[in-house]
């Protein structure tokens, strides 16, 4: 029987959460009032994306093995039905607004079939299910594929958001679970939630919020640097400094340090326009030293001086000369990391557990780890006890 | 509180994208997924902790460590993960760690 002790725990375990966490929630469902259909579609999305992630072996075969045929149909249908989902967005957003103020049980009306007499409703109802389809199903549209080949590794994208202007948006999750939202035309990735009727003040809220609270339980890493530059800048610019200052590693640097420098402009814009009428300088970007130092007075000097030394690096690599957005590419060549290269392939290989003890002798560590889940290659495998040694 | 650490792995990631379409839908709110995340992280750590029980060996060179808020970041190159039964190599692997604490 040695060809059946090699079993992965894997599926048996996930599966024993995905049946855990169901059931516990079942009771939060029915205490808010939804639908134990909805309960039965989060598992079933739950687990078809496990399938399709093919992190896991063998999950249920059969079952989603039907499933995943009848979702690859639907893919085919969904480029049909973007242009109809685009036009309706706005209809089922009111009228979503309006059944909410109803009993919830109208919230089954959804995905029952139409038995109503009301016209309206009718529309609704149908339109929905052809949008459930759409957002249930990971397919993308030619410009979103495009956009998402272009990210880095750890970004996956997950959905498509179709704002009320008709526009495609792809929401990604990054590696630390940060959203972005990729606008197909432009280069810079904004954060934000895609809410119907979103405003500014609370999204920023809302992006400083998960920062201060999932740094410990995360692992969050805040590189110094960023940290630094967030907090000199004002405000205008800094949810946005602040909210990639999370993104581990280098896996953003690149993008990072465009957004920075972007922002950098913008920032000490804002600050320019009293100081250019004093100084007349045309430079938008004021230097505080070295060559062509625009600067003609102290006061300006420790206004700037915070966030003036990454601005100071960059003119010096231009000599000093304007402050355009030209910067970027000139300083591409300071990047010292080449892991861009890496990772832009599929998975960047992850081990999220606790320690039990992290020892070091010179440049010698020794790792003990326990009650952990590693993505290496694409799969996932999880221990209990982890030992490692590595050299620095 | 038992860690959300594990909500950024597969399982975890899955689980997120299924509520934020739910929500995405208005067939729940998001203070409702909030609570499913939540029940996640204890089903996971209780699981973790409870119903495995292997053992893995690694071996590596240390490219980068940090430790932040009592959370261990670490990542290793041309690593070898060995448990009893195979053998996989990667050329760089990240590891965050937190406090196993007891």
């Amino acid at each position: 029987m040695a060809s059946s002790a090699n079993s992965n725990p894997v599926p048996k375990l996930y599966k024993s959460v995905i049946e855990d966490v169901i059931n516990e929630v079942r009771e939060l469902f029915l205490d808010e009032g939804v639908d134990e259909q909805v309960l039965l579609e989060l598992k079933t999305l739950w687990e078809n994306k496990l399938l399709q992630s093919k992190a896991v072996e063998g999950f249920h075969t059969e079952e989603q093995a039907a499933l995943q045929a009848a979702q690859q149909q639907q893919q085919q249908h969904q480029v049909q039905q973007v242009q109809q989902v685009q036009q309706v967005q706005q209809q089922v957003q009111q009228v979503h607004q309006v059944q909410q103020v109803n009993q919830p049980a109208q919230a089954q009306q959804v995905i029952l079939p139409p038995q109503q007499q009301q016209a309206p409703q009718q529309q609704v109802i149908v339109q929905d299910s052809k949008i459930l389809q759409h957002m249930s199903a990971t397919g993308m549209s030619a410009a979103a594929t495009a956009a998402t080949l272009a990210l880095p590794t750890g970004v996956t994208p997950y959905q498509q958001l179709i704002t009320s202007q008709g526009q495609i948006l792809q929401v990604v999750r990054a590696a630390n679970g940060a959203q972005y939202i990729i606008q197909p035309q432009q280069q810079i990735l904004v954060q934000q939630q895609m809410q119907p009727g979103s405003v500014q003040a609370p999204v920023i809220q809302q992006v400083l919020a998960p920062m201060q609270g999932g740094l410990s339980q995360q692992g969050v890493i805040i590189q110094p640097q960023q940290i630094v530059l967030a907090s000199g800048n004002k405000v205008q610019g800094n949810p946005q400094a602040a909210a990639l200052a999370q993104q581990p590693g280098q896996a953003a640097t690149a993008q990072v340090q465009q957004v920075q420098q972007v922002q950098q402009v913008q920032g000490s814009a804002a600050p320019q326009v009293p100081a250019q009428t004093q100084a007349q300088q045309p430079p938008m970007i004021l230097q505080a030293d070295g060559a062509g130092d625009t600067s003609s007075e102290d006061d300006q000097d420790d206004e700037e001086e915070e966030y003036g030394e990454d601005e100071e690096e960059e003119k010096d690599k231009d000599g000093g000369e304007d402050g355009q957005v030209e910067e970027e590419p000139l300083n591409s060549s300071d990047d010292v990391s080449d892991e861009e290269d890496q990772e832009l392939f599929d998975t960047e290989n992850v081990v999220v557990c606790q320690y039990d003890k992290i020892h070091r002798s010179k440049n010698k560590w020794k790792f003990h780890l326990k009650d952990g889940i590693m993505n290496l290659n694409g799969r996932d495998y999880v221990f209990s006890k982890a030992i490692g040694d590595a050299e620095w | 509180m038992a860690y959300q650490l594990y909500r950024n792995t597969t399982l975890g990631n899955s689980l997120q994208e299924s509520l934020d379409e739910l929500i995405q839908t208005q067939q729940i709110t998001p203070q409702l997924a909030l609570q499913v995340l939540l029940q996640f992280d204890k089903a996971i750590n209780m699981a973790l902790a409870n119903r495995v029980r292997n053992r893995v060996n690694f071996r590596g060179s240390l490219n980068t460590y940090r430790f932040c808020d009592n959370v261990w970041t670490f990542v290793l190159n041309d690593v070898e993960f060995r448990e009893v039964t195979d053998l996989v190599k990667v050329d760089k692997v990240k590891i965050v760690a937190c406090d196993g604490k007891k």
